[in-house]
């Protein structure tokens, strides 16, 4: 659906984003993770054909079209950090004034059905100059969304956003990749990223870490996990079943709960779980602990680049 | 432009011109020129009522000519201004964000200009044929030339804005901008005309040098000024000369195009975002 090849933007001698090699696959929810000044806005910037890339280039579609052509731009919906609405406009002339720019058929309706979605149905008269933070971004939404694109670019969407609104647009991007579309989030907030991402995209300094699911990723970087498991009754013997294993590094009980600490090249769980039944102790709970996005991305942004190198050689 | 690049366009200028038509500015231009207009035109009466003049050729056609240069220069503001204000708010980048680009972008600006200028000319049509009535001085075919050859010389005036705009990044920049290069083209034109206009022998040598040096600058200086087309227009109408009438237009047409293209280019170059974000 994306895909970048060897792109990269430069400002003077600084490089904001070099070699980049990116591949967004239909039907997915993308993550495109990084610190403040890793070169994301300028990466999307590009996808967009807003700014020009100093090299490489970027394929949207059918790998041979790129974002400047205008038919392009109509299958494309996009949410920036912020949403630069006209002030003096009302969000219902906004819309209709970003409907009829994407001739949209039936756009009053459309408005009606998104404005409710995002549970602004009530201010569509007001002017967006009187509109808080969190309300222009659920205009941006409506925006993106009203033209029913094919694939939706949100650039730190839930930034401003309460708890409720960024439920909101956790729930509307769920629903909008449920119906089929691509969607390629760019944010700094993590755990929005894990818990909508199928697949991540870490960069740093303008160049792309890593690039898997999130499954993977975490393996790749993770050398041990932890297995948690609950009895119904204190069972001090249940440890003993599972010492003899050699993927075990360590075990630690404590009261009806049970913690294995196991090697991550593989997953143990059934071995772990079998060994424990067949002497008798039933857990009644279980639950792996692995890293999570955030030790991961700070692991490869901070301390542990060689190890995805040496992985990927 | 792409191939969907009209719709979206059209879609642009119309809100625009909304915008222009409820609005006051564009009203307050049509009252400065027509009250300017009128000032010329009463000096005009008054000097054929002093000078017992019997025929006088198209009496109404200079005075339009100066009230279509006033709302040119209004309607060149209003795209400085419009375009610096969107990049400053950075509501263009939302634009961008949909089928619009450049092209789209700039060819909606101009097409606003023209059709705004349209709307004057309604104005200025209407105020000059009820002068015209009450004064006596009938309307001459110039009348009718002026009208016409004034769309496309204002074209040249509003393409020229919008190139400055292009340029500058804020509101103020881009007006103190346009107003530079206007004010100082039309100050060399002045200049030139003046130094022309007398005799050599009348002249000290410095003054020869410099109306020589103007006369190299006027060169490549006339084919830029919007303001120098406005003045070959009006030539050609009060000469009579079909020929450099026709060749008046069709150099406006050409001056606006070439003027249109660069700005898509600078806007490309620029870019429509304010700063580059991370």
């Amino acid at each position: 659906m994306i895909r970048t090849v060897d792109l990269g933007k430069q400002y003077g001698d600084f490089w904001a984003v070099r070699d980049l090699n990116l591949n967004v696959r239909e039907g997915e929810i993308y993550g495109f993770v990084g610190p403040n000044g890793a070169g994301k806005t300028t990466t999307i910037l590009m996808t967009l054909a807003i700014l020009q890339p100093s090299r490489g280039g970027v394929y949207l579609f059918d790998d041979q079209i790129r974002a400047s052509r205008a038919d392009v731009r109509r299958k494309i919906g996009v949410v920036s950090e912020k949403q630069f609405l006209y002030p003096q406009m009302t969000m219902w002339e906004y819309l209709d004034f970003f409907g009829e720019l994407y001739q949209v058929e039936n756009r009053g309706e459309r408005i009606a059905e998104l404005a409710t979605r995002v549970e602004l149905d009530d201010v569509l008269d007001r002017r967006l100059g009187a509109f808080s933070r969190g309300m222009q971004q659920k205009v941006g939404f409506v925006r993106a969304l009203l033209h029913d694109p094919d694939l939706l670019i949100l650039d730190e969407p839930v930034s401003g956003l309460d708890p409720m609104g960024i439920r909101q647009v956790r729930d509307l991007v769920e629903e909008e990749n449920r119906k089929g579309k691509t969607v390629f989030i760019s944010s700094h907030l993590l755990s929005e990223v894990e818990k909508l991402c199928h697949r991540v995209g870490i960069m740093n300094n303008g160049r792309l870490l890593a690039e898997d699911r999130m499954d993977s990723l975490v393996r790749r970087l993770t050398e041990e996990v932890e297995l948690d498991l609950e009895f119904s009754k204190e069972e001090p013997q249940a440890a003993e079943a599972v010492r003899g294993f050699d993927f075990v590094r360590g075990i630690f009980m404590e009261g009806k709960f049970l913690t294995v600490k196991m090697k991550a090249d593989q997953d143990y769980r059934r071995d772990v779980v079998e060994a424990l039944i067949s002497r008798g102790h039933v857990p009644v709970g279980t639950r792996l602990r692995s890293m999570s996005l955030e030790e991961a991305f700070i692991t490869i942004t901070k301390e542990n680049i060689s190890l995805l190198t040496k992985a990927d050689a | 432009m792409g191939v969907l690049g009209f719709h979206p366009m059209w879609v642009l200028a119309k809100r625009e011109l909304r915008s222009a038509i409820y609005g006051i500015g564009i009203y307050l231009t049509i009252l400065l020129s027509l009250i300017i207009s009128s000032v010329i035109l009463q000096n005009y009466i008054k000097s054929v009522g002093r000078d017992q003049l019997l025929i006088t050729a198209s009496p109404l056609a200079y005075p339009l000519f100066i009230a279509t240069v006033v709302c040119a220069v209004y309607l060149a503001l209003s795209s400085v201004t419009s375009i610096a204000r969107e990049k400053d708010m950075q509501t263009l980048e939302a634009l961008f964000y949909g089928p619009v680009d450049h092209a789209t972008y700039i060819l909606s600006k101009y097409l606003k200009g023209v059709l705004s200028y349209i709307f004057i000319v309604l104005f200025l049509a209407a105020y000059f044929t009820v002068a015209s009535t009450v004064s006596n001085l009938g309307l001459s075919l110039k009348f009718l030339g002026v009208l016409l050859l004034s769309l496309f010389l204002s074209s040249c005036v509003i393409t020229f804005g919008i190139f400055v705009s292009t340029l500058a990044g804020s509101v103020r920049t881009s007006v103190l901008l346009f107003l530079g290069i206007a004010g100082g083209l039309i100050a060399f034109q002045i200049s030139h005309g003046a130094l022309v206009r007398i005799e050599e022998p009348s002249l000290a040598a410095a003054l020869i040098y410099l109306r020589n040096t103007l006369a190299i600058i006027n060169a490549g200086v006339k084919w830029t000024s919007p303001f120098h087309y406005m003045n070959q227009g009006m030539e050609a109408v009060s000469l009579g000369s079909v020929g450099k009438y026709v060749l008046s237009g069709a150099l406006s047409m050409i001056y606006s195009a070439v003027a249109l293209f660069a700005s898509v280019l600078v806007l490309k170059r620029k870019g429509v975002r304010r700063t580059t974000g991370e």
